[in-house]
């Protein structure tokens, strides 16, 4: 089926209406909006703490100084947010699924991937994204990058791409909902792998572990490959540098390949009875 | 005639604690993906801590070897009694089955230690993968003595029973406020932080390490670790397991008078 652009039209407009419903719902109890935020910001900055505390011991890892793991680290938390804050609601497809909710998305007329992702406004995601931009404004600049315009086109070129890598292993993760009864801590064991091991110098763990993170499970592309590219640093990759020169455009076949398996996946959806 | 002997009561918490067991295995898939994950995990971390120690002999006197071993104990130990979901009673409370737990002859807060216990012994397959990982990556010690793995028994317990006092001090702001998922979160990774789970007490910055050891938290996990790996003796080891004992006396003492408070807070939903 060839998708025209008046459906294009219609899905943007129809995501524009859940997402405004969804944000004003949670935006209305004052108190647990901002203590939610304040989770958000918890949840990543505990990641800070932990990487600081080591750092301020070791002040090198892999070769790696302390303002370079430093951006790093910022890059990979503001990837992260331009997955969770558009894309956060997927953690609660297996609610969706159980509810019987599934049933009711599938008689509105739009995308059923679009209703999943605009269920709720993840709030805590806010949280993730005050760290993230916020860690990146401030080590930025004491990295070690010379910046040029090019350099921070590619970075947030870069950001959006690692955003869409997190979206697309999700995306594909939930899609296998509709056959299992649980999901969630398969991907919460993703979530927080990502967010433990994401910000090394991945070629620390080896060549297979590396080249593993690089090609099955692509976390390599969320953060690391392009960090490479900013300072200078591909030649000890043990893949061809153009790899790492092109891995913004990674996120792009992330996402794709799991929004293909999640629709894929819908036809195998059984209603809970309800 | 009906007597409440010991025997009946511990009757009834079994129940309870069997439910919380089995809430762990009927789900076999997560469990699966669990061990699957710590398997991972520990490998990435004793990875993380090896190539960290790269051209260092000690830091903060601390050797390579202890600090790898640290780092996958504490993964296991954390895996086990800290599961991501700590406590149904938010839950219970939001759906309004609080007012059936209220009925029950067995006070609220042993019922919910009860399915707590279950939980954590549900949840040991997950630290034993982990551990047999660390062994064959020959990232484990094991204890200097007998005496230092029986004293780190108890205090591992102790450690648990803090844990489990907590969690359910935090659990019971659902009497107060529905809305406490971030809350929670705070509490998850703040205690997981501050209890050793993630880094050892000894890389601390000088200045928190004072603020730290005057918190619960560290007698949860650091305290336990640092008996294992024998840094403490005599009076110093018997004064570290007071401490332990009495943060757990002072935390259920703070329970009784939260849950007494929180009775009458009570609203079943749905009731």
């Amino acid at each position: 089926m060839v998708r025209t652009w008046s459906a294009v039209r219609e899905d943007l407009r129809a995501s524009r209406i859940l997402l405004r419903a969804g944000w004003r719902a949670a935006m209305t109890y004052r108190v647990s909006f901002l203590s939610t935020i304040v989770g958000g910001v918890a949840l990543q900055g505990t990641q800070l703490l932990f990487i600081g505390v080591l750092l301020s011991k070791f002040n090198v890892i892999h070769g790696w100084r302390f303002n370079d793991i430093a951006l790093l680290f910022a890059m990979r938390l503001a990837a992260h947010a331009f997955y969770v804050v558009p894309f956060g609601a997927l953690f609660s497809i297996d609610q969706a699924i159980q509810q019987g909710d599934v049933d009711r998305y599938l008689l509105r007329p739009a995308g059923i991937y679009l209703q999943v992702v605009t269920r709720y406004a993840p709030l805590m995601a806010l949280g993730d994204m005050l760290l993230g931009f916020g860690s990146l404004a401030l080590f930025a600049p004491q990295s070690s990058v010379s910046w040029t315009p090019g350099k921070v086109a590619f970075l947030i070129a870069a950001l959006i791409g690692g955003g869409l890598v997190e979206a697309g292993l999700q995306t594909f993760l939930a899609g296998l909902s509709f056959r299992m009864t649980s999901t969630t801590s398969l991907r919460i064991l993703a979530d927080d792998t990502i967010t433990r091991f994401s910000s090394y110098p991945l070629t620390m763990f080896s060549r297979w572990g590396f080249l593993s993170l690089t090609f099955i499970f692509p976390m390599a592309f969320i953060a690391y490959l392009p960090a490479t590219v900013l300072l200078g640093r591909t030649d000890q990759l043990p893949i061809p540098a153009w790899l790492a020169y092109i891995s913004p455009c990674g996120g792009l076949v992330v996402f794709t390949t799991g929004l293909a398996f999640f629709n894929r996946m819908i036809r195998q959806y059984n209603s809970p009875g309800s | 005639m009906y007597v409440d002997t010991l025997n009946t009561r511990l009757i009834g918490l079994r129940g309870l604690y069997r439910a919380g067991y089995r809430s762990v295995l009927a789900y076999r898939a997560d469990l699966l993906f669990g061990v699957v994950g710590l398997v991972i995990q520990a490998t990435l971390t004793v990875v993380v801590w090896r190539v960290l120690y790269a051209g260092h002999d000690e830091v903060a006197g601390i050797g390579s070897s202890t600090a790898v071993a640290y780092a996958v104990l504490a993964a296991c130990i954390q895996s086990v009694v800290m599961p991501w979901q700590f406590s149904s009673l938010p839950q219970r409370v939001i759906r309004g089955q609080i007012g059936v737990d209220m009925m029950r002859p067995r006070s609220l807060i042993s019922q919910n230690l009860a399915q707590a216990v279950g939980t954590m012994v549900g949840r040991l397959p997950i630290g034993a993968a982990g551990l047999i990982t660390g062994l064959a990556l020959g990232g484990v010690q094991a204890p200097h003595s007998l005496l230092d793995l029986l004293a780190w028994v108890v205090s591992m317990v102790l450690g648990i029973a803090n844990i489990m006092t907590i969690n359910l001090l935090v659990s019971m702001t659902a009497f107060w406020t529905l809305e406490i998922g971030g809350v929670l979160i705070l509490y998850r990774f703040g205690s997981a932080f501050l209890s050793g789970a993630l880094i050892p007490l000894w890389f601390m910055p000088g200045w928190l390490q004072p603020i730290i050891s005057w918190l619960p938290f560290q007698a949860q996990i650091y305290a336990p670790l640092s008996i294992w790996f024998g840094t403490r003796h005599g009076a110093e080891l018997l004064g570290t397991l007071a401490v332990q004992l009495g943060w757990v006396l002072v935390l259920f003492l703070l329970l009784q008078l939260v849950w007494r408070r929180a009775v009458h807070k009570v609203v079943v939903l749905g009731g």
